[in-house]
């Protein structure tokens, strides 16, 4: 089939359902993600806890959110709670269904992650006098982060890909903007194959830009600033007698 | 070793650690003076390093009485250091294994507890600590990682943390235990520059020649139990317990190749 008789629809005139598409996607990925590293912190602190009564109900979590389809948590949310009372817009139906997923997906990561860290390190900091929560916030949690990132990064990418699915609940993101532009055109073919265009003009960029981030971070390039301005006055205060 | 209160960093008496229903140490008492070197020696396994944890409280004694610079820490079964995050300041500790921070330069290591836990101002922290790498003769390598650092260098910056926050005295967990000859060189000769300098410190080794040149103590350890102690050429030159000898033997003969080295590198 020639591209001509391909590419037949006005997308002049959709230019700006697509922006909103695009707009609503990320919003959807920002508050998604957002929640679900912050439950999967938690539940992850949980899960490494001493106390028994505190792991065991984080482990349940974990399984149960693990093991019910993406899709069968927004049918939840969106279209069962409403019978309980429960009526939520369909944008805090959407994140909340991507932050209840996700979250349980992230906890596994971080909490090898934290276990993994050397018991040596809290040590030391202890015995330095640091306190819990400087240790975790200093220590363990910066650590934690650089073994974390590749898994969390690849859950970041997969929770944008599967905004997609809220098409199902007419969430205004990219793909029902697509569905919407299709049932207009009656050109499925075509809609669908900028639709995915675009996911992937999304993502691409998106991972590399991650993989970028996490090269760096590896490579030891100070991110904080705070880490940058102490290096920057250690290097001034040494002058020349720095070598590496 | 009887000394007035005041005098002494570290005071332990009658301690006890059990793990498991398996008593580690069982009942030793222990004393530091400041300025003064003590070493611990003995087999792997003897409770050498319990002790030395119980000191900062990184291991909680079952039973003890134990003083750090004049103040009550532990009593009987109970901790009675109200502030533990002080006591822990006034001893440092240095690790076998070194345990610098991984993910922070050398500097930042020695900046990190300065500012966080003694909140000690920013431009001071960081004045001191490039004050102490260069005392460890580590200025140069002040925004390397450790892991671009030798074993000796990263011990070296493990000292210098450890010295950042003016310690009344200083623990070292066997500090040469995992070097080369070369870096047990290095980190001995900053040691023997503590020592010269009046730092008090507590140290568990198995570097016997070191032990007898920098020790004002030492104390022979066997299956939690003190078996002897003295003066270092007492008890490394003529031990009275069959124990304490059959020890001494065994490491001076597997140390004469390592002290050769290390006396080449620390040019004595």
């Amino acid at each position: 089939m020639p591209m001509a008789a391909l590419f037949n629809i006005h997308w002049g005139d959709y230019t700006s359902d697509l922006l909103d598409g695009l707009v609503k996607t990320i919003e959807f990925t920002i508050v998604g993600f957002a929640g679900a590293a912050l439950l999967g912190l938690v539940l992850a602190l949980m899960r490494l806890s001493a106390v028994r009564a505190v792991r065991a109900p984080a482990a349940v979590y974990t399984e149960l959110f693990k093991n019910i389809p993406l899709l069968a948590i927004i049918f939840l949310t969106y279209f069962g709670l409403p019978s309980q009372g429960v009526r939520l817009s369909v944008f805090q139906a959407g994140a909340l269904s991507l932050i209840l997923f996700y979250a349980a997906y992230l906890s596994e990561i971080f909490r090898s992650a934290i276990a993994g860290v050397h018991g040596g390190q809290r040590e030391a900091a202890e015995a330095l006098g640091m306190s819990r929560g400087a240790t975790f916030a200093q220590v363990i949690f910066p650590q934690a982060l650089r073994s974390a990132l590749p898994g969390t990064n690849t859950m970041l990418v997969d929770l944008l890909k599967s905004t997609s699915l809220l098409v199902t609940i007419s969430a205004a993101e990219l793909m029902s903007q697509g569905q919407l532009i299709a049932s207009e055109t009656f050109r499925a073919l075509e809609v669908y194959v900028v639709i995915a265009a675009l996911y992937f003009a999304l993502c691409y960029p998106f991972s590399q830009g991650l993989l970028w981030f996490e090269r760096q971070i590896r490579a030891g390039v100070p991110l904080a600033p705070r880490r940058r301005r102490r290096l920057r006055q250690a290097r001034v205060l040494l002058g020349k007698e720095i070598v590496a | 070793m009887s000394t007035s209160s005041a005098d002494v960093a570290v005071r332990i008496e009658g301690l006890h650690k059990s793990y498991d229903g398996r008593e580690v140490i069982k009942g030793v008492s222990l004393e530091v003076p400041t300025q003064r070197i003590v070493s611990i020696i003995g087999q792997s396994g003897g409770g050498k390093t319990t002790l030395l944890r119980c000191v900062n409280l990184l291991e909680r004694p079952d039973r003890a009485e134990m003083q750090i610079a004049g103040e009550a820490v532990f009593a009987g079964e109970r901790m009675v250091c109200r502030d533990l995050a002080r006591l822990r300041q006034k001893v440092g500790m240095v690790f076998q294994r070194f345990n610098l921070f991984p993910h922070l330069t050398a500097v930042e290591n020695v900046l990190l507890a300065q500012v966080t836990a003694a909140r000690v101002p920013e431009s001071e922290a960081l004045e001191r600590a490039v004050q102490l790498l260069r005392r460890v003769g580590l200025g140069h390598r002040a925004t390397a990682y450790p892991e671009q650092m030798s074993g000796g260098e990263q011990q070296r910056v493990a000292i210098a943390r450890a010295l950042a926050l003016r310690p009344t005295v200083l623990l070292f967990d066997e500090p040469t235990s995992s070097l080369d000859p070369e870096s047990t060189g290095e980190v001995l000769r900053v040691m023997r520059e503590l020592a010269e300098d009046g730092m008090t410190m507590l140290l568990v080794t198995h570097e016997l020649p070191f032990a007898q040149e920098v020790s004002d103590w030492v104390v022979f350890i066997d299956r939690g139990l003190i078996v002897e102690q003295g003066p270092p050429v007492d008890v490394l030159q003529h031990p009275r317990e069959e124990r304490t000898k059959a020890y001494v033997s065994t490491y001076a003969s597997h140390f004469e190749g390592g002290l050769a080295e290390a006396q080449r590198v620390m040019g004595i």
